[in-house]
């Protein structure tokens, strides 16, 4: 008899986990937008914000590069009082737009490319539109490890060269006769894409099929394979060098180092904009989604070199302010 | 309870009996089910997949790289036969001589003590192992050899790391084995003046081989289907190399990659993990199949 | 001499053992160079903050703290009504922001005192040292975050939890009916062998190819179930598979071989002689199991049912295929929930370039072989009862 108690006990215990799961329903309740959040203006363009009053999930997907500044930002808004559950997937920015566009299961889709036409188009199947808002500046960081002594600048040829060759000599006779050991995001992410667009002229094939490339969706495991061996070199966003600036060393490009004043002058050649896309309906039937873009433009230029990029330009973010209120009428 | 057995025993109808052996019936049903699921949802996404690509190509040609449409899948199964012969170069000898070692020498208190150690080792989950490969057998591997010879991530550390995985797997095995064999056996032999280790390597090791390689089969199979050691610790880029100091991706490290992002819904990604993951079951089945045939062989030969 | 070498071997493997233990522990306690983001003396000269009287502390706050962050402290309990020591622990928080800058292994800590001494005070000028367990209290309860000394596992040990639920409210019915049909009631047939091999096979299957099958079946093919929209959970628009109930299902599947295969065994150690005394006084197949056959190899099923889901708690590669989320710092509030799991945190923490993330990831390890250890010492607590029982 205790021995099917026993049995009853596993069984009841299961059970009560089920009884335990609450059924809180995450549903935005009406599709009238409830303004509970508003308050008091802070740049006169925007309602001000008070995340206190935000109720509702929010969720987020996309690009490794704007993981940390999307991150940042969501621990602002739930540091200021947001209750709710804000999820920020950090997938590569081609499956985020996949989630946003073709499956509609993100609110926001974090981005460090514009969306393509194709994906504009399988928005529009599911009734979406996607707006975009720019949030910052990346300055694509080339990087060797800070043991590597022998390179320090590159020209977009060199580097064309450097993540096809097999050997550094190779590229440059006075270079060390070993092999280049290539780490590169994965070909889901933007920054792939960008970078083969900026520098391999849109072909892909020479960087995929050169030898030693190891790929990773995950950018800290390219930090951490070009820290530990001096012939290493790899790129990524300019945060995850920032965070790691007393192991990696970062390459100037044709002369230009990736310093605020270079970006913001557009001097150095592989800044590349950094974006969240959101849709018009949905930040009207989730006020929760609308209050977190509007929180996110306010104050995301306080954020954002702190987590290592640099601020895009006010008119920029202006635009995108505009657009917010375009989409909320 | 115990009072009423007898009252409780009588007077059931007979219908209930059927009913609860259709639902015990259709339980065990249900496990052939899942293998028929297995093998019709990775059969359904790899035909897509190779209906793009030949097949001819897939198992001939040595460049992976599904983006640029090359889909050799040599660089991937080369990796995994390195690291999983890696893994075997420790575990075999390794995993037979602790075998000898509980099944012919060790006292009962011995084996008290070590029987448990060896089922915690098979208990620790292998993302720990992968951990232990990437923070300790790694930097090992580089401060002997040098940091110039060993790449950060290689096939020698993940291999070596689950080499230590199946230990306990091959050990065991292989020590029930050695146990089959009947002890009129090793009689025999004492009795003609063998002494212990004599008799152990000619007599108990060649008897119970089948279930030795049984053992080592089983084995190889399990290093075959590891994943997270691999995915830590060997790299993430399909590489054809023989240099076990190299990093090379292999079949499970590509497949829990490409998903670890997000697949996309039909694509040739998310087809390709599935035509890898087709060919990691008929490969994994067809040893585990073998295995037991061998073990079933020298239980039959003993019984 | 030979017969050493099986010896030595042997303490080989178990040396591995401890080596492998010594280095995660290694890893999870040690020194950490503090710095300071905002150094005491700015505020108060003395650089000693208990000088400072409350009124102080509420200035500081109000012009070091966003205009959001005060509101949300007021709404709490405004501040002017804290008491001086709660404002010193918000002041030190939030303003002051101590910060690990570097952090050493135990072994370093220990041999190397001094080095590490000297390079603080040449590398970080104003960091202080201090000794820290990076697996304490507060990792524990404090959810997933992007600061490595902030991090903690709780909603990972509540996914963990809530999954290992599920896979039991699955896996174990359908494992031990099977296990009962297959002992008790099949006869010697094609089929029952048939079904025999299968469960054999199945239980060889490598634990991705599991985990693709979750990835087709539950997360894509069921998705209305496994993501509640079809009980009017979740929000249809945003819903997918890659829930608690998707991976609990997938591990379910996973360990129910293992399941069916352990019950055999503890049905097949039920002695003949008590089925036949059930018989005697004319009870039925099933009522014999239920009163005599399932009591006396209860236990025995429960270990074996405690050793596979142990398996299960620790599988990470199924549960990455269907897609556990990485970065989530949101406890799981139904089945329905995304989620991540403690392997799938030690799997994230130790592929970051960081060494304090190491530490953190070492310390999650501690965590989860202690959670495991515990589970097989019920087990077998469990065993040495039946010992007992059946003396």
């Amino acid at each position: 008899m205790k021995k099917i108690i026993l049995l009853s006990v596993m069984f009841v215990s299961t059970l009560a986990v089920f009884a335990s799961a609450n059924s809180e329903n995450s549903e935005a309740s009406s599709s009238s937008a409830s303004n509970s959040w508003m308050v008091e203006s802070e740049d006169g363009i925007l309602p001000g914000v008070n995340p206190i009053n935000v109720k509702g999930d929010i969720i987020t997907a996309g690009s490794s590069t704007v993981f940390p500044l999307s991150e940042a930002m969501a621990e602002r808004f739930q540091d200021e009082g947001y209750a709710g559950n804000i999820t920020v997937d950090s997938i590569g920015s081609g499956a985020g737009f996949e989630r946003f566009t073709v499956t509609g299961e993100t609110d926001i889709s974090n981005a460090s490319r514009p969306i393509k036409s194709k994906e504009i188009e399988a928005a529009k199947k599911i009734g979406r539109n996607p707006i975009e808002f720019r949030v910052g500046t990346d300055a694509l960081a080339v990087t060797v490890a800070k043991s590597n002594t022998f390179i320090k600048d590159a020209s977009i040829d060199e580097l064309v060269k450097i993540f096809t060759a097999e050997k550094w000599s190779d590229v440059n006779p006075s270079w060390p006769d070993e092999k280049i050991l290539k780490f590169i995001p994965g070909t889901d992410s933007g920054t792939f894409d960008y970078f083969v667009e900026e520098v391999f002229d849109k072909d892909s094939a020479p960087l995929l099929s050169a030898a030693n490339v190891q790929m990773s969706e995950d950018d800290n495991i390219l930090v951490q394979g070009i820290t530990e061996s001096p012939y290493g070199i790899g790129f990524f966003g300019y945060a995850y060098y920032s965070e790691n600036k007393d192991i990696l060393n970062i390459l100037s490009i044709d002369g230009v180092e990736p310093i605020k004043e270079n970006v913001d002058a557009a001097k150095y050649p592989l800044a590349r904009p950094l974006f969240i896309y959101s849709d018009a309906e949905v930040m009207k039937s989730k006020p929760q989604v609308a209050a977190f873009i509007n929180f996110y433009l306010t104050y995301v230029n306080e954020e954002v070199t702190r987590v290592g990029y640099f601020p895009a330009d006010e008119s920029v973010i202006a635009k995108g302010k505009a657009a917010w209120l375009e989409a909320m009428k | 309870m115990t009072k009423s057995k007898r009252e409780w025993y009588v007077g059931k109808p007979k219908y209930h009996e059927k009913i609860i052996q259709t639902i015990l019936a259709v339980s065990a049903v249900l496990s052939v089910l899942i293998t028929f699921g297995i093998v019709y949802i990775l059969g359904k996404e790899s035909l897509l997949f190779f209906k793009e690509v030949s097949i001819v190509e897939f198992f001939t040609s040595t460049k992976w790289q599904p983006l640029i449409n090359e889909f050799g899948v040599l660089p991937l199964i080369n990796s995994t036969l390195t690291t999983s012969f890696i893994a075997m170069l420790v575990a075999g000898p390794l995993g037979l001589f602790v075998a000898i070692y509980l099944s012919e020498y060790a006292s009962e208190k011995a084996r008290s003590i070590l029987k448990p150690i060896l089922e915690v080792l098979a208990g620790i989950p292998t993302v720990v192992y992968g951990y232990f490969a990437l923070t300790f057998m790694t930097p090992l591997l580089r401060l002997i050899f040098g940091k110039d010879t060993v790449d950060i991530y290689n096939t020698a550390s993940a291999g070596l790391v689950m080499g230590i995985l199946i230990l306990p797997l091959v050990a065991s095995i292989t020590e029930d084995a050695l146990k089959a064999v009947p002890s009129s056996l090793r009689e025999a032999a004492f009795g003609l003046g063998g002494n212990k280790l004599h008799t152990s390597m000619t007599i108990v090791v060649p008897a119970a081989f089948s279930g030795i390689s049984a053992a080592f089969i089983l084995g190889l199979s399990r290093a075959i289907g590891e994943t997270m050691i691999v995915a830590l610790a060997a790299g993430a880029g399909s590489n054809f190399t023989f240099n076990p100091f190299e990093a090379a991706e292999t079949l499970t490290g590509y497949i829990v990659r490409i998903s670890g992002g997000d697949v996309s819904y039909n694509t040739m990604d998310y087809n390709s993990i599935f035509a890898l993951g087709l060919l990691l079951f008929f490969i994994t089945l067809s040893l585990n199949v073998l295995s037991r045939k061998l073990v079933r062989k020298y239980q039959e030969e003993y019984d | 001499m030979i017969n050493t070498l099986f010896k030595s071997a042997t303490i080989l493997a178990i040396f591995i053992l401890f080596i492998l233990l010594v280095n995660i522990i290694n890893d999870a306690f040690g020194y950490v160079a503090i710095e300071n983001s905002i150094e005491p003396t700015i505020f108060i000269e003395s650089g000693n903050l208990d000088d400072l009287n409350s009124d102080d502390i509420i200035e500081i706050l109000e012009e070091r703290l966003s205009k959001g962050l005060v509101r949300r402290y007021n709404s709490e309990s405004p501040l002017k009504e804290r008491s001086q020591k709660e404002l010193m622990e918000l002041l030190f928080n939030r303003v002051i922001e101590p910060r690990v800058k570097q952090s050493w292994s135990l072994k370093e800590s220990i041999f190397n005192k001094k080095e590490i001494l000297e390079l603080t005070t040449k590398k970080y000028p104003n960091a202080y040292i201090d000794f820290r367990a990076w697996l304490n209290l507060e990792f524990i309860t404090k959810p997933q975050s992007s600061i490595p000394e902030f991090a903690g596992i709780r909603t990972a040990i509540l996914g963990s939890l809530m999954i290992i639920c599920i896979t039991i409210f699955f896996a174990f019915p359908v494992g031990v009916a099977s296990a009962i049909y297959l002992e008790e009631y099949a006869g010697n047939n094609r089929f029952t062998r048939f079904v025999q091999v299968n469960i054999y096979n199945l239980s060889g299957v490598p634990s991705i190819i599991f985990g693709l099958l979750g990835l087709a079946v539950f997360v894509r093919g069921m998705e209305p179930f496994t993501s509640g929209s079809m009980f009017g959970y979740g929000d249809p628009a945003t819903a997918n598979g890659r829930t608690i109930l998707a991976a609990g299902l997938t591990l379910a599947i996973l360990i129910l071989p293992i399941i069916i295969i352990n019950t055999q065994e503890a049905l097949r150690a039920v002695p003949q002689t008590l089925r036949q005394a059930g018989y005697g006084i004319g009870g039925t197949k099933w009522q014999i199991i239920w009163s005599h056959v399932l009591p006396a190899s209860i236990e025995r099923i429960m270990t074996g049912t405690i050793l596979a889901v142990s398996r299960a708690i620790g599988e990470t590669a199924p549960i990455v295929v269907i897609g556990a989320s990485t970065f989530i710092s949101v406890d799981p509030s139904n089945i329905f929930s995304k989620f991540t799991t403690l392997p799938i945190q030690i799997y994230q923490w130790t592929s970051r370039p960081q060494a304090e993330f190491r530490n953190v990831a070492a310390a999650a390890i501690i965590v989860l072989l202690l959670m495991l250890l515990s589970m097989n010492t019920f087990a077998i607590l469990i065993r040495n009862r039946i010992g007992k029982n059946r003396s």
